[in-house]
């Protein structure tokens, strides 16, 4: 759960082994890079009211967020596994890439698969 | 200590480099090297980097088989490396260079990531490379 100023103020049992040590701390701080793909989906959760529920890659992993608004324009927060990065040998670097691009073909938006193929042009040889 | 190894290494390779056995043991590790690998000394290389054996094994082989020095570039755990292997009758002395990495942070920073990889690889056209990093040089041009 985030507060207003996206402090994370509690932390449920499934996910106390991850953010329990980060409770008290801006989840920004926490999590260099991640405030451009995650914040403009909070902010239209806490201005819509309604929640939301969104597909993001973020530090080599894919995942589902869903952001629930909650009284005093608290978050709550949860996350659903789908993919990640394993950039051990070329191989598992493409095979995993591969992976995580399709799930996010079928779930992000337009902006996520503009990146994603430039991404891919990369990959496969031309130019960005 | 591996002497005439050390001898011809330090003429052909920068100062970080490790020694290995013909069982690829670490035998000698260079001092800028140690606070990071020293702790593995008389430990096989491939009992602390998981998947390693395939991506720097073939190097090494040739090396031996040859008897003659190996530069390659390999992919590894997120990185592209420029390896340089110099064989001698006492060991096997490596050096890894590290040329760029991916960042996995979020999919921009991975295509930036990418093409800095493109650029360094680039700029190494003269060194040979191995069957990995060919397929590495597909994948990232």
């Amino acid at each position: 759960m985030l507060d207003e100023g996206d402090r994370i103020v509690e932390v449920g049992p499934g996910a106390l082994g991850q953010f329990g040590p980060q409770v008290g701390s801006v989840v920004w701080d926490c999590y260099p890079g991640s405030k451009p793909l995650f914040k403009p989906y909070y902010d239209s959760a806490r201005r819509t009211g309604d929640e939301i529920e969104f597909v993001q890659f973020y530090d080599g992993h894919v995942a589902r967020v869903r952001a629930v608004p909650r009284e005093n324009r608290h978050l709550e927060l949860y996350w659903e596994h789908l993919a990640h990065l394993d950039t051990l040998t070329i191989g598992s670097f493409v095979d995993s890439l591969e992976q995580s691009l399709e799930v996010l073909e079928g779930a992000s938006t337009e902006n996520d698969r503009s990146e994603l193929r430039k991404a891919l042009r990369v990959i496969e040889g031309g130019s960005a | 200590m591996t002497v005439p190894a050390l001898d011809a290494l330090r003429s052909a390779l920068p100062v970080s480099y490790v020694v290995l056995d013909a069982d690829d043991r670490i035998t000698h590790v260079s001092s800028p090297l140690h606070d990071d690998l020293g702790r593995w000394l008389g430990h096989v290389l491939w009992d602390h980097l998981p998947g390693a054996r395939e991506v720097y094994g073939p190097a090494f082989a040739l090396a031996r088989a040859s008897g003659e020095p190996v530069e390659t570039i390999v992919f590894y755990s997120g990185r592209v490396k420029r390896l340089v292997v110099i064989p001698a009758e006492d060991g096997l002395a490596v050096h890894v260079e590290r040329l760029a990495e991916l960042d996995v942070t979020s999919l921009v920073t991975l295509r930036l990531s990418l093409e800095r990889i493109e650029r360094a690889l680039a700029g190494r056209g003269s060194a040979q490379l191995d069957s990995r990093a060919r397929a590495s040089l597909q994948a990232l041009p």
